[in-house]
């Protein structure tokens, strides 16, 4: 087999390994609330998700940022204990605890030892379903909320992101930072939290997941025993109409940000929602555009002009349509420069529509890396808490090669020309506007504001 | 307690390769981790930044590969990948499927046995303005971006090989010559500076032949120069403030400590836990929760090779003074060592501990760099299936003898990061960004 070793071409893969990814099994509680579990032997330890339909598209508009806020408080005090003995509580247990709020759902995750299981499933339920909210814990945990919102103004980054998607969606929730404003957390109390939390931790659409060295069965058991009886709620909200159109196209918008060392650049527009025909479309021409290392966008302003560190862009897939973002940070000098090679990668992606290899390199970076996707127990549940919040098929991972691979180039072309279409791009800029704003006048009349 | 112990074996070629592997056939995927013993800290004066910029050049192809071929294969694949540079190290690293194996050992022998000829000082330039936009984007342009530079300058006396951050200094970046490199790699970039781990679903036997076959003609070069790394210790507090443009003062105090070769390594980082890891741990307890003047606090040991560096970081909220956060840290942090620790707070610290661990090696790619790490800093693979029974034999003694030791005022540096004048504070436009 040692046959003369030829450096100069790529070796031959070995046989490609058949595309068996782990399914998880389906239970029911006694409410019917689902139970996805996975049990992955090897290693002591196993990965938790609680999923409920407490999602910041669905805070009433006067109360942004308390989903976030309400995740903040699950740990400050529940079942009776104040919230330095659930601090004790967790920290005995060495268990990791994080809530999420996203748009679309509140996801509470754990990772424990298994041999820490029971204890870490106790903890969940008094989390989730016990929390006390009280008045002097809800005021320190949103003054720590404001401050934090207060620290985020000092990244140019978070400014940027923040600053864009209000350009693209206005007023409505995807417009609103999912952790809230300063002025709408201000006015958020106890009462408001506890509404929100009676409305929305509920089972009404709410899912366990768990995978790892558990024992189904007995796992079942535990949390019948924990969340069997928990109530449903006034059913779902639905998600507010996102806009047709973005907010402010083609004006660019600049945060000034004197003496910058870069500029942080944004273009945006309002993107495809999950579950839409050209997804596949959109995500293998998103690949191309910006979403690899080998994509147009970096290749051009990094590999080719050095301007920055990276440049990248993405579809943020959502229930409603999320944002379409492309961004860089570059050197001040070259900000208008690369706002327009960006602008000309977006319109490249018809004019000089994909090669073939591009295309199948987009294609098998998005379908090859499927195995290692499941490899440890917190990608697992992630994928499975996908599944719940989009309503997936339990196939739906194994027949997304297929999918990936019967996307055509002429489909592609159609997708970037429905979602990103000139008409529809905002631009952004976060940097030193005394040095920035003549170029970028080039690009239709600016706006620049205060940092 | 249920034991975790990933099987390995080790073996060195006729160059001096080391090569470490751990079959796990859990997942259809495998990684390939190769460490050079060559970091920041090998740099020589007025080149800072070089080991970095070096390892950024490893990616513009080599003789039979094109540039940026080495991201198009490995994605191709399916496959991901990058690189690291640190003080002792730098590594590069790709997880592809498992029957991609060969094509991962062909691009990673091509650059460590045929890089030179490919190097052009185009390919110098471009990524030397990358790299300087890397500096820009993660350090200048970033609150509190330049703290630790500025902590271990204060740290390490001039000429020390930690002085200077892994990123460099515009300057120096700027002094980068094509000699430089053609230099740095025969010095540094040969099989017996080097370790190469395969993690995940493979055979043995039939790898370390792959292996022989990719790397096995790349000749041995002469052993690097050592670096002397003097061990700082003693002396005076050191102290610097500066500004940056923030809303609330950081302070960072550092403690020399000790490094991830001494035996007291696992203490000094349980310390670290009982300090500012879980909501109950010391730090958090009394500056966060109950007197309320930080927004943030952590501390955090890194395992490095030769001195030892052990950090406490606290964010001031609104209104308080950098004076009054470092008073109150060091209040906690010297009572610490005056009441020693508790055998209650360190039971929850070991399950946190041994999670943590855990968790970070499920993934192959992680665990190769365990390994590598363990092989290249300690010259002992073994170090990640000990670390669990380590992490778990540490007593209150052992934290409270680290304690007494680390915790000096003379051992300490502190660096405050100030709001400067002009950094628009308040809520002024808070609710348009937020």
């Amino acid at each position: 087999m040692s046959a003369i070793l030829d450096r100069t071409r790529p070796p031959e893969p070995g046989t490609r390994p058949a595309l068996r990814l782990p399914r998880s099994e389906r239970y029911s509680l006694s409410n019917g609330l689902d139970v996805l579990v996975l049990a992955r032997p090897g290693l002591p330890e196993v990965s938790l998700r609680l999923i409920t339909e407490a999602g910041a598209a669905l805070e009433p508009e006067d109360e942004c940022g308390v989903s976030e806020l309400t995740g903040r408080l699950l740990t400050e005090g529940a079942a009776g204990k104040d919230a330095m003995e659930m601090a004790e509580w967790l920290d005995q247990l060495g268990a990791a605890f994080t809530v999420s709020a996203s748009y679309d759902v509140t996801m509470v995750s754990m990772h424990a030892l298994s041999e820490t299981l029971s204890g870490a499933l106790d903890y969940l339920v008094a989390t989730t379903r016990e929390p006390s909210f009280a008045a002097s814990e809800t005021d320190r945990v949103r003054q720590e909320r404001l401050d934090e919102i207060e620290r985020d103004r000092d990244e140019p980054s978070i400014v940027a992101t923040r600053r864009l998607v209000t350009a693209i969606y206005g007023n409505h929730p995807y417009g609103r930072p999912a952790d809230g404003t300063y002025e709408s957390v201000s006015a958020i109390d106890a009462e408001s939290v506890r509404r929100f939390h009676h409305r929305r931790y509920t089972s009404d659409g709410a899912a366990l997941i768990a995978c790892g060295d558990v024992d189904a069965e007995s796992l079942i058991a535990e949390l019948e025993e924990r969340f069997g009886d928990w109530a449903p709620g006034t059913g779902r909200i639905r998600l507010p109409d996102v806009p047709a159109r973005p907010l402010r196209p083609g004006r660019p918008l600049i945060i000034d940000r004197p003496e910058s060392a870069q500029s942080e650049i944004r273009i945006g527009t309002i993107g495809a929602p999950f579950h839409t025909e050209d997804l596949y479309a959109a995500t293998v021409g998103n690949a191309i555009l910006g979403g690899l290392f080998s994509s147009r966008i970096n290749m051009n302003l990094r590999e080719d002009k050095g301007w920055t560190y990276g440049a990248r862009s993405a579809f943020h897939y959502r229930r409603g349509a999320g944002p379409f973002v492309a961004q860089t940070a570059v050197e001040t000098p070259v900000t208008a420069d690369a706002v327009s090679e960006m602008m000309a990668e977006i319109r490249g992606m018809v004019s000089d529509p994909p090669s073939e290899e591009e295309m199948s390199l987009a294609k098998n970076a998005l379908t090859l890396s499927l195995p290692r996707q499941f490899e440890t127990t917190s990608q697992v549940t992630g994928k499975l808490a996908r599944q719940v919040i989009f309503g997936l098929p339990e196939d739906y991972w194994e027949r997304y090669p297929e999918r990936i691979n019967a996307v055509t180039r002429e489909q592609i072309v159609a997708a970037i020309e429905r979602y990103l279409d000139e008409e529809r791009l905002v631009f952004l800029v976060v940097g030193d506007a005394s040095s920035i704003e003549p170029g970028l006048r080039a690009l239709g009349p600016t706006e620049v504001v205060a940092g | 307690m249920s034991t975790v112990h990933f099987p390995f074996e080790s073996h060195t070629l006729e160059n001096g390769l080391r090569v470490i592997l751990q079959p796990d056939r859990t997942t259809p995927v495998v990684a390939v981790h190769l460490m050079y013993h060559v970091g920041s800290k090998n740099e020589r004066p007025g080149r800072t930044g070089f080991a970095h910029l070096f390892e950024h050049l490893l990616f513009q192809g080599s003789e039979n590969v094109p540039r940026e071929g080495h991201f198009k294969f490995i994605q191709n694949a399916g496959g991901t990948l990058n690189g690291t540079t640190w003080f002792d190290r730098t590594n590069y690293f790709e997880t592809v499927p498992s029957n991609e194996l060969d094509l991962a050992l062909w691009l990673e022998s091509d650059r460590m046995g045929f890089f030179a000829p490919s190097i052009t000082q185009a390919k110098l330039d471009n990524q030397r303005d990358v790299v300087k936009n890397e500096r820009r984007q993660s350090y200048e342009n970033r609150p509190y971006g330049l703290a630790f530079e500025t902590v271990i300058r204060n740290a390490y006396p001039e000429g020390h090989p930690y002085r200077h951050p892994t990123i460099g200094y515009m300057q120096d970046l700027d002094a980068a010559t094509l000699e430089d490199v053609h230099d740095f790699f025969a010095t540094y970039y040969i099989p017996n500076n080097a370790a190469l781990v395969v993690s995940g679903d493979f055979d043995p036997s039939h790898a370390l032949a792959r292996i022989e076959h990719f790397f096995g003609d790349i000749p041995a070069g002469d052993d690097p120069p050592p670096v002397e790394v003097p061990i700082v210790k003693g002396g005076r507090e050191k102290r610097e403030e500066i500004t940056d443009r923030v809303q609330v003062p950081r302070v960072y105090i550092m403690f020399h400590s000790p490094s991830f070769n001494d035996s007291e390594f696992e203490a000094a980082d349980v310390l670290t836990s009982l300090l500012a890891e879980g909501k109950s741990s010391r730090m958090r307890r009394e500056l966060v929760y109950e007197r309320r003047i930080a927004g943030e606090v952590e501390a955090f040991t890194w395992p490095t090779e030769s001195v030892g560096m052990l950090f406490a970081v606290a964010t001031a909220r609104p209104g308080v003074e950098a004076s009054e956060l470092e008073a109150a840290m060091l209040e906690t942090i010297d009572g610490l060592r005056a009441q020693g620790a508790q055998e209650e707070e360190l039971s929850g610290a070991r399950n946190r501990v041994r999670r943590a661990l855990i968790r970070r090696l499920q993934s192959v790619g992680n665990r190769a760099d365990a390994l590598a790490h363990a092989e290249v800093l300690r010259g002992d693979p073994t170090y990640v299936n000990q670390a669990f029974a380590r992490y778990d034999a540490v007593t209150p003694d052992a934290v409270d003898a680290v304690a007494q030791t680390t915790l000096q005022p003379g051992e300490r540096i502190v660096v405050s990061v100030l709001p400067a004048e002009d950094s628009n504070g308040g809520q002024d436009g808070a609710e348009a960004i937020g």
